[in-house]
């Protein structure tokens, strides 16, 4: 039941069952990694569990020890992880701030701080075991007392802009708005002990999100540069909109050299190219960096045209475009109205979208908010697209002569997926305003536009999505959507730690979404990255992480 | 002489209020304030949380109290809570005791221009070093555009008329007709894209700030200069033509004086009064054209923490620029008197 490869401990009965499933062939192998894995079996034992060896990790010999890796991106000003809403700001930090797991995009999590964890039958302790001999870079033990205090942090509900309590949100104690008494428990040095009031699956997940950064006690926000981490690299200099330099840390043995190898590259350089796709291929076109952070739109085609190396990786990130129950126009709740919101979908196919949105890189979904990747995914059957019934259920609604305002930010796909809707619900006769805001005002309202797009970033867990965010009341559910079948049932899956079973459930979830026509959720995104010549293991990673230590040159 | 200077001065100052007043009043606006909140917190934030956020950093407090802390006439807000004291005269978190060592005082008069919330830094350090990297762009961009619209429209203005003239004119008013979003785009399409294949320079100027080469620095010089270029040759080409045509000229060349002697001693002071004021004018407009060009070239200097600081609502940067501007666009209007009065003895300031 741990971690740890090397002890022969039994796995946990869910990932055994999962196992046979996979032989079997009812079970996908990255279903199966991501989650064994979240049960607490190594990757390398779940890939034994299959009878196969794990990949091996990357062979030092193919890679050249030391040089500089340039890479664009924007260089975002960093503040408390906790708050944390871009995953650049975390690519800046990641070097020195490290975090107890980390996510892959086999979809299998490994430990970093954590060397193994464990988890109970019904999700309601967990227990940490600290990898050992882990310092952080002033020489500073690395304790179970570390952890907790950031655990702590994490649930602290008073910080402005904490996304981390969202994700912890089982262990916080809505009277303190702080972790519940006794909910964080140091075993020994080394050993840490979650005792959650409810069940919840999800924790391990949220660890490895971008916000989850390990800090030191002497953590402060006015120096980045000055802080203390348990990392190989060190943030060497930030100018934020220009550049951001890592640097190796050649004074602090890190503890990862035993285990995952010793870093490459001597120096990490971001520069910031801004927004424009255009000036990313200039920079790269000019030499001026090696690889892209993201490449977006047509770029693909030009930077594939030009023989770019490509690195490219399915995910579950996605975009809603969903009208908000709550908001009012003029007075009514236009979207109060369920007729109202079907009519909306039914008049929208998810595949044009993809066509037009995204140039077909990526897959169809179903508007719910769960796919493919995601263990509790359950298959429904194909919603229908019919413009005509659309227009009848809008008339008899009452709503054929009101006009719908969809706002969209100003960039690529973002717009023209809202643009490709916008013309749908035109051509089935409707009325349709299109507006595009610039970023630097898009986000003042996001959750409360009557009608507009959003991109989402993935999750582990589907869950964890509808947790975040379809959930009555939380604060990203920006569908103002709130019911309490679908709560309960959340509550329910939240519990539910073999994915076979929580799938039965996932399944009533994604048809009430469905049914209720909470939102258009068109199309799952793949994501494309393009590098020069020679640069090794520095794939794109599903949620945008870089993982320093795995890149370098190849020899 | 020193009167007017004076005069001139009182004038800046007062304009450089009312300005700093205004940028104030329209970035302390609670939608603006909100955003700011949301890029310093979390863009995905709650209204409760904004609003505890804006209070805990000082933001809430009277729009007239505020200004006056910034001008550093109203002492600074301080904010006590469990964890020490924060404030507008304080860096982070202070404990009492070091609190109560802090200036009470802290605004432009006392020389604080205070912290840019985006960038992360002192202003002063910020516009210092980002009007350096302007400057540098401006100086050469001075040093191609001044001598070769000067000398084009030399040459156009000195027979009016002739094939020379037509195609100099057509040039110029080609150049000032296309802006740099244009021209920019055009230059680099043409010259850095692997399409073409005139892989010439380079379409960043990104790394220019700190190593400018001909290859990285140029096509940026050149999209400013040339759409100064046009303007300026075609007023000393107005100019020019009409001194050619003066009294004076003609009796020159009919008391045998060589043409190019004409035109260097004799027309060229007179010809160039106008162009002064309007190369002088075109420092302002400069500041205009880096914001477009240094966003297209990706250029780190003034223009380019213009467009972050409007972006961002980072308001103390935002007046630092704001009374940049002021100060260039009426000293550069200050030395454009003064040179004029120079150049043409018959006009008296007084």
């Amino acid at each position: 039941m741990t971690h740890n490869s090397t002890t022969d401990v039994t796995p946990h009965w869910a990932a055994q069952m999962h196992a046979q499933e996979v032989i079997d062939g009812k079970l996908d192998r990255r279903e199966f990694l991501t989650r064994a894995t979240g049960l607490g079996v190594s990757a390398a034992a779940a890939y034994g569990l299959l009878g196969l060896t794990a990949p091996a990790a990357q062979a030092a010999t193919e890679m050249k020890s030391g040089g500089t890796l340039r890479v664009q991106m924007e260089v975002r000003p960093l503040k408390d992880p906790r708050t944390y809403d871009w995953s650049q700001m975390a690519n800046q930090t990641r070097g020195t701030l490290e975090y107890l797991v980390e996510y892959n995009n086999d979809g299998s999590i490994r430990g970093m701080l954590l060397e193994s964890w464990e988890v109970n039958e019904d999700a309601t302790v967990y227990t940490l075991n600290l990898r050992k001999g882990a310092t952080w870079n002033n020489g500073d033990a690395f304790t179970a007392e570390d952890v907790a205090r950031n655990i702590a942090g994490w649930c602290d509900k008073g910080l402005e802009g904490n996304s981390m309590a969202g994700r912890f949100s089982t262990l916080i104690d809505p009277e303190t708005n702080a972790a519940v008494e006794g909910g964080i428990e140091i075993v020994d040095e080394h050993t840490l002990r979650l005792n959650l009031p409810g069940p919840d699956i999800s924790l391990i997940a949220g660890m490895a999100d971008y916000p989850a950064a390990i800090t030191h006690s002497s953590f402060q926000t006015t120096d980045f540069t000055k802080n203390v981490g348990t990392g190989p690299y060190l943030l060497s200099s930030l100018e934020v909109g220009v550049k951001a330099v890592l640097d190796r840390n050649t004074a602090h043995k890190w503890w990862g050299e035993e285990v995952y190898g010793t870093p490459a590259l001597d120096r990490i350089e971001y520069t910031d190219f801004g927004t424009d796709p255009s000036s990313w291929l200039a920079a790269l076109e000019s030499d001026e960096v090696d690889m892209l952070y993201e490449s977006v739109g047509e770029f693909i085609d030009v930077m594939d045209a030009l023989g770019y190396p490509k690195s490219e990786v399915v995910t579950m990130a996605t975009i809603v475009v969903r009208p908000n129950q709550l908001a009012e126009v003029d007075g009514k709740r236009p979207y109060a109205d369920k007729r109202v919101r079907q009519a909306i979908q039914m008049a929208v196919d998810n595949a044009v979208c993809l066509e037009l949105g995204y140039g077909n890189r990526g897959q169809a979904a179903e508007n719910h908010h769960v796919g493919p990747i995601h263990p509790e995914y359950a298959k429904l059957p194909p919603q229908k697209y019919d413009p005509e019934a659309a227009r009848a259920l809008m008339d008899e609604a009452g709503m054929l002569d009101f006009e719908h305002e969809i706002i969209s930010i100003d960039d690529d796909w973002r717009k023209n997926t809202t643009d490709a809707v916008a013309a749908q619900l035109r051509d089935a006769g409707f009325k349709v305003k299109r507006t595009v805001l610039p970023g630097s005002t898009f986000w003042n309202d996001w959750v409360k536009y009557p009608f507009s797009s959003t991109n989402w970033n993935p999750r582990p867990l589907g869950v964890q999505i509808h947790a975040l965010a379809y959930r009555s009341g939380e604060a990203w559910n920006e569908f103002g959507w709130s019911n309490e079948e679908f709560d309960a049932l959340l509550t329910q899956a939240l519990a539910i730690a073999d994915a076979d079973k929580r799938r039965e459930v996932m399944k009533k979830m994604e048809m009430i979404i469905q049914d209720e026509g909470v939102t258009i959720q068109p199309y799952w995104r793949s994501l494309y990255r393009h590098m020069r010549e020679g640069v090794a293991n520095a794939d794109m990673h599903v949620t945008f992480e870089h993982h320093h230590y795995k890149w370098g040159w190849s020899a | 002489m020193g009167l007017f200077i004076l005069r001139r001065s009182g004038v800046m100052l007062l304009t450089a209020l009312c300005l700093t007043f205004i940028v104030f009043t329209l970035t302390n606006l609670y939608p603006n304030l909100e955003k700011l909140a949301k890029t310093q917190g979390n863009f995905r934030m709650t209204d409760e949380a904004v609003a505890s956020w804006l209070d805990k950093n000082g933001y809430s407090q009277p729009m007239a109290v505020k200004y006056g802390q910034w001008l550093g006439v109203l002492p600074g807000w301080t904010l006590e809570s469990d964890d020490g004291t924060t404030g507008r005269c304080i860096t982070g978190v202070a404990a009492q005791v070091q609190a109560a060592e802090a200036p009470r005082f802290c605004g432009i008069l006392q020389g604080h221009w205070g912290h840019s919330t985006v960038l992360q830094k002192d202003v002063a350090s910020v516009v210092t070093e980002r009007l350096g990297n302007t400057l540098r762009l401006m100086g050469w961009v001075l040093l191609l555009m001044i001598p070769s619209a000067l000398i084009i429209g030399v040459l156009a203005g000195m027979r009016e008329g002739s094939v020379t003239d037509r195609s100099l004119s057509t040039v110029s008013i080609l150049t000032t007709a296309t802006p740099e979003y244009v021209s920019g785009v055009v230059f680099i399409a043409i010259f850095t894209s692997s399409t073409v294949g005139l892989k010439w320079f380079k379409g960043s100027a990104t790394a220019a700030t700190e190593n400018p080469t001909f290859e990285n620095f140029f096509l940026p010089v050149l999209t400013i200069a040339l759409y100064g270029m046009g303007y300026i040759a075609r007023m000393t080409r107005a100019s020019m033509t009409e001194v050619m045509t003066a009294q004076y000229i003609r009796t020159a060349r009919l008391k045998g004086v060589s043409f190019p002697k004409i035109v260097l001693k004799h027309a060229l002071r007179n010809a160039l009064i106008a162009p002064f004021t309007v190369i002088m004018l075109q420092f302002p407009w400069l500041l205009n054209g880096v914001v477009i060009v240094e966003t297209l070239f990706n250029y780190k200097g003034f223009g380019w923490i213009l467009v972050q600081a409007a972006g961002n609502n980072d308001i103390e940067l935002l007046l630092a620029i704001s009374v940049v501007s002021v100060f260039v666009v009426l000293v550069t209007q200050l030395i454009s008197d003064i040179g004029y009065v120079f150049l043409n003895p018959r006009i008296r300031i007084s």
